[in-house]
């Protein structure tokens, strides 16, 4: 058969695994957080969702029982915009701790998305999230290297190795097999993740806890992150093989992988993320308010009947209509007005958040690219991008309550220039009104999930970074395999 | 069988070299057994046979073959035993040589499996133990069967009775010489005089690298051997 002598070795290997009582401890103990895990993700997933749902058919329900009122008030009177969790979420909660999940959209003002669990801070939190990715991503490869430190050293130490290699086994064989003995002792722990991350998501999707359904879309995302976390794995297999390979002794190994893992998960994510915002730095949050400030003022100011912009548009709609005061437009004029301003603030607005994009981009491209120094990063942004809860997904869900943030306030303009008078109520009259029939012209917002065509799109250098870790040991092996000796 | 012509060895340029165009040859039947101290270049004509290090020059033939050359096929004729054998602890000494039988291409029946281990003077109660509990001796019984199980036509022993009581070592000897005379070459690196005049056809004394005596081991009484042996090292 095919393989058989690294089936063999393998098997060894899986065996030695399997006949330490540490090891077994370690299993249970990481058995155990998956549980916990996978429980938290459930729990949380179906909390939030059916908050927000809630809280979502509440906001729509009172929007629709205000009554008859001005236009312009009912566009300060606001509406809420939720997002809904991504099933996925349940494997790897990504960003979204830290970033909402609510936004209160109103006229002339582009809230920012508000209530992030973090800003909630309750004990989960603080504790500190465990989500089955961070198991994953972190714990799993620790382990590996447990198991895996000493497959090659070990032997060389003992002498094993040389009664080895005298049986006629080729350091290819040898290699191999250790990496495949190390996959397989992996996939124990990784097999019941998979099933248990597919039932959830299934079992989020079959009984419409989502709202959604089992569709292709989100069947090749679950398949491709099943796919990349055992890609990823399996490379942390074949580094422990090939650094016990080198090492003269099982405590060299040992102390190397162990180095290898605190650099690859905590200190170079964290050293990309400050160097990253240190080489393109992004303005404040109040900086950015501001400066959007300052340029909507200079194209005018809306509520200033002397402001130059308005003045001019104010003449130019007099001496189309030919009339000699705005009350005399055939269309509420102060609706028009709004409807301009709400335009050019919205204008200014898309134009700096696209720079202040631009400038995130740029710091997320600088630690993405560091995925080929570190396979750790390429598995973390695009876990988070196939789960939909990094920050690609955030920024789509904060353009589209915007996109719905305007398309609701210029709904209202337009009522208001169509229907409210243009002559001042008198001191005795009925302020302005519309019937409340008309709230419902106004759809609900419904967030629309990307497709995992725009996962490809964000996720290209993860995604290569994979190709490249995975040629690159190939020939880091394929080297040794001259090079090593059992000496 | 085994043949080193010129073998040469010099692990870093400029320092003399650790082997020094070894001239050998050990023919099916015959034990020889190579005499000489720490670092006399015993190990190193071993690792040379196994194709574990490259010569510097000169060649190391097995059944004709050049070990540089065919590293892989070489194995197939040989059987090899370091010093300690230590095997994996955490599996039993039928299933350690079930293991490296079958790495050398060989599947035996369990009852194969434990008439070899028998064969190797290891008693029946301990098959089926854990080889971390074993002595020594006992694990150096396991890399015989392990040896006996490859049908090897070349046997490469490097100090393998150190550390054995005699009784063991004793054992041992009469394993070596049964392989002997069913036609196996054997070449063992040892430091016991003793034994190497109970069991050698032939006996090198080495020194530095060199080749200084090679005698036929049925003329000499062991005393004299010792004397011979103080004398050129």
């Amino acid at each position: 058969m095919a393989l058989r002598i690294e089936r063999l070795i393998a098997r060894q290997v899986w065996a030695t695994a399997f006949k330490n009582r540490a090891f077994f401890g370690v299993l249970m103990g990481i058995g155990f957080l998956l549980v916990y895990a996978a429980v938290t993700g459930w729990v949380s997933f179906r909390q939030q969702n059916a908050m927000g749902r809630q809280y979502q058919q509440q906001a729509r329900q009172e929007w629709l029982n205000n009554p008859d009122k001005h236009p312009h008030r009912m566009a300060h009177y606001g509406h809420f915009a939720f997002r809904p969790k991504a099933p996925l979420s349940v494997f790897d909660f990504g960003m979204e701790s830290f970033l909402g999940n609510t936004v209160f959209l109103e006229a002339h003002k582009q809230n920012s998305v508000n209530f992030s669990e973090a800003g909630f801070s309750t004990g989960l939190l603080r504790f500190g999230e465990i989500s089955l990715s961070m198991v994953l991503q972190l714990l799993l490869p620790l382990l590996l290297f447990f198991v895996g430190f000493g497959t090659v050293a070990s032997d060389r130490e003992t002498g094993t190795l040389k009664l080895l290699l005298s049986q006629g086994v080729s350091w290819q064989q040898l290699l191999v097999g250790k990496s495949l003995g190390l996959i397989a002792v992996m996939l124990i722990l990784y097999g019941p993740v998979m099933l248990a991350t597919g039932l959830l998501w299934f079992g989020l999707l079959w009984f419409g806890l989502q709202g959604g359904a089992v569709n292709a879309d989100q069947t090749l995302r679950l398949l491709l992150l099943l796919g990349s976390y055992f890609l990823y794995l399996s490379l942390f297999c074949v580094i422990a093989v090939l650094v016990s390979a080198r090492c003269r002794t099982a405590k060299t190994a040992l102390v190397s992988l162990i180095g290898l893992w605190l650099m690859l998960t905590l200190v170079l994510p964290r050293a990309s993320q400050a160097l990253g915002s240190y080489l393109y730095p992004a303005p404040s949050k109040a900086k950015f308010l501001a400066d959007i400030q300052a340029d909507v003022l200079k194209e005018g100011d809306s509520h200033n009947p002397n402001d130059p912009h308005y003045k001019e548009l104010k003449d130019s709609l007099l001496t189309a209509y030919g009339v000699d005061s705005v009350q005399k437009l055939p269309f509420n004029y102060s609706g028009f007005v709004m409807a301009e301003g709400e335009k050019i603030s919205a204008q200014l607005y898309n134009d700096h958040f696209q720079r202040l994009l631009a400038i995130y981009d740029q710091q997320n491209r600088f630690s993405k690219t560091l995925a080929f120094v570190n396979p750790y990063l390429a598995i973390r942004n695009l876990s988070m991008a196939l789960s939909g809860t990094d920050f690609a997904s955030y920024v789509d869900f904060q353009q589209q309550a915007e996109q719905y943030r305007y398309d609701m306030a210029q709904k209202l303009n337009e009522l208001q220039i169509e229907l409210i008078s243009n002559q001042k109520p008198g001191p005795t009259d009925k302020p302005h009104q519309i019937g409340k029939n008309h709230w419902q012209e106004i759809p609900d917002f419904t967030y629309q999930s990307p497709g995992v065509a725009s996962v490809f799109r964000h996720e290209t250098i993860s995604l290569l970074a994979f190709i490249f870790w995975s040629g690159l040991l190939w020939v880091v092996a394929w080297r040794l395999t001259k090079t090593l000796t059992a000496l | 069988m085994l043949q080193a012509i010129e073998l040469t060895k010099q692990y870093v340029p400029g320092q003399p070299p650790s082997l020094d165009a070894l001239n050998l040859t050990v023919q099916p039947g015959e034990i020889y057994c190579l005499l000489g101290q720490n670092g006399a270049g015993k190990t190193t004509t071993i690792n040379l046979f196994l194709g574990f290090l490259p010569p510097t020059s000169g060649q190391a033939l097995i059944n004709g073959l050049n070990v540089a050359e065919y590293p892989q096929e070489t194995k197939k004729f040989l059987a090899y035993l370091p010093e300690t054998v230590m095997l994996y602890p955490n599996l039993t000494g039928l299933e350690n040589l079930d293991f490296f039988a079958q790495l050398a291409g060989f599947r035996h029946t369990p009852d194969e499996l434990h008439s070899l281990l028998s064969r190797a003077g290891l008693q029946t109660e301990a098959h089926g133990k854990r080889v971390g509990t074993y002595s020594k001796g006992m694990r150096q019984k396991v890399g015989i069967a392990i040896a006996l199980a490859k049908q090897a036509k070349a046997l490469l022993l490097d100090e393998p009775t150190s550390g054995l009581d005699p009784k063991a070592s004793n054992e041992f000897s009469e394993i070596l010489t049964g392989l002997a005379q069913s036609g196996t070459a054997i070449l063992m690196a040892t430091h016991d005089i003793f034994r190497a005049r109970e069991v050698g056809t032939r006996i090198g004394i080495m020194r530095a690298g060199h080749l200084v005596e090679s005698l036929s081991a049925s003329d000499l009484t062991a005393n004299e051997l010792e004397a011979i042996y103080l004398q050129t090292v």
